[in-house]
């Protein structure tokens, strides 16, 4: 337990008020046996009690309920990366279907028509069609 | 996180993008800091504006946040704080007239006194206090903040503190009363 006096008890009360919970955890023992045992304590409580009630008649309004929503729609949210990679898997998913689409097609086609010359021809330059080849592939 | 830090939990979720983790930060956070930011300016348009910001860098910071001395509420406290005295600073630079001083407040002696008239004067003559007497006073009774923590943010010593908050009351209730200091 610290050391307390009528000094140091004023000051403490003067500063933190007549409530012992707003003391110094480290001297509230100290203080509120001071209290107890000298009856100067007293006339200092109630003083500083009159003030604490006047502190205490303030009130602040609570925040609005548009504020807390602004702050709320801030805020970080897994939601927003998961639609994110939704539409990142979405996006691959449909190219991959586009490119096993063309894949299935060109099996189909290959299943139809024989191979021979049209390999060439599509590998090779527009301009540089051969019509007669494309003829021949006709 | 500091292990005994009773935000410390949510604050990790938050930063997982978790929002009902976001709303009871909100719900937990949001009335105390405007409470703080209210006080000090005494102006809740201002205080919501600060409120605001505070919350931005909490959502910016809480990913990355990571064990340390201060706890969450602590640290929030301190950029709330720091928004507010620059504000303030801001506002004493407009220079004002020599004559300037803040209302007086409405004296209490009317036993008849509504709740929110008295509410309304206290708020005055908390708004008339030297910054100084007003931080200290805000942040020790209304936030509860525990005195060192006060006085760190404030950057001051305990006695400093002491004697803001004893000269802070002392004016209130001169004000208040309607007396001369």
């Amino acid at each position: 337990m610290s050391e307390m006096d009528l000094n140091r008890f004023e000051t403490l009360v003067a500063a933190y008020g007549a409530t012992p919970s707003r003391w110094p955890e480290e001297e509230r023992a100290a203080a509120e046996a001071f209290a107890r045992a000298d009856s100067r304590a007293a006339a200092l409580l109630a003083e500083a009690d009159s003030i604490d009630a006047l502190l205490f008649a303030h009130k602040v309004a609570e925040p609005s309920r548009t504020l807390r929503a602004m702050v709320v729609e801030a805020a970080p949210r897994k939601r927003r990366l998961a639609g994110r990679a939704k539409m990142w898997w979405t996006g691959l998913g449909l190219a991959l279907a586009g490119a096993s689409g063309m894949l299935a097609g060109s099996a189909a086609t290959a299943a139809l028509e024989p191979i021979s010359a049209n390999v060439q021809l599509y590998s090779q330059d527009v301009p540089a069609l051969d019509y007669s080849t494309e003829e021949v592939a006709q | 996180m500091n292990p005994d830090d009773p935000d410390g939990e949510l604050v990790r979720r938050v930063g997982e993008g978790d929002v009902h983790a976001a709303e009871a930060l909100v719900a937990r956070k949001l009335p105390r800091m405007t409470a703080l930011a209210h006080r000090l300016l005494g102006d809740r348009t201002e205080a919501e504006d600060v409120v605001q910001e505070v919350f931005l860098r909490v959502w910016k910071s809480a990913a990355s946040w990571r064990p340390g001395a201060a706890k969450f509420d602590t640290w929030m406290h301190r950029v709330a704080f720091n928004l507010c005295t620059d504000r303030l600073r801001k506002r004493r630079e407009v220079a004002l007239p020599e004559t300037w001083d803040a209302p007086d407040p409405a004296p209490l002696a009317d036993a008849e006194i509504s709740a929110e008239q008295q509410s309304d004067a206290v708020g005055r003559a908390l708004a008339a206090l030297a910054p100084r007497q007003r931080e200290a006073i805000v942040l020790t009774y209304y936030q509860e903040l525990p005195n060192r923590e006060a006085a760190a943010l404030m950057g001051i010593g305990v006695d400093a503190l002491e004697s803001l908050l004893a000269r802070g009351r002392r004016a209130l209730k001169a004000r208040l009363e309607g007396a001369d200091e």
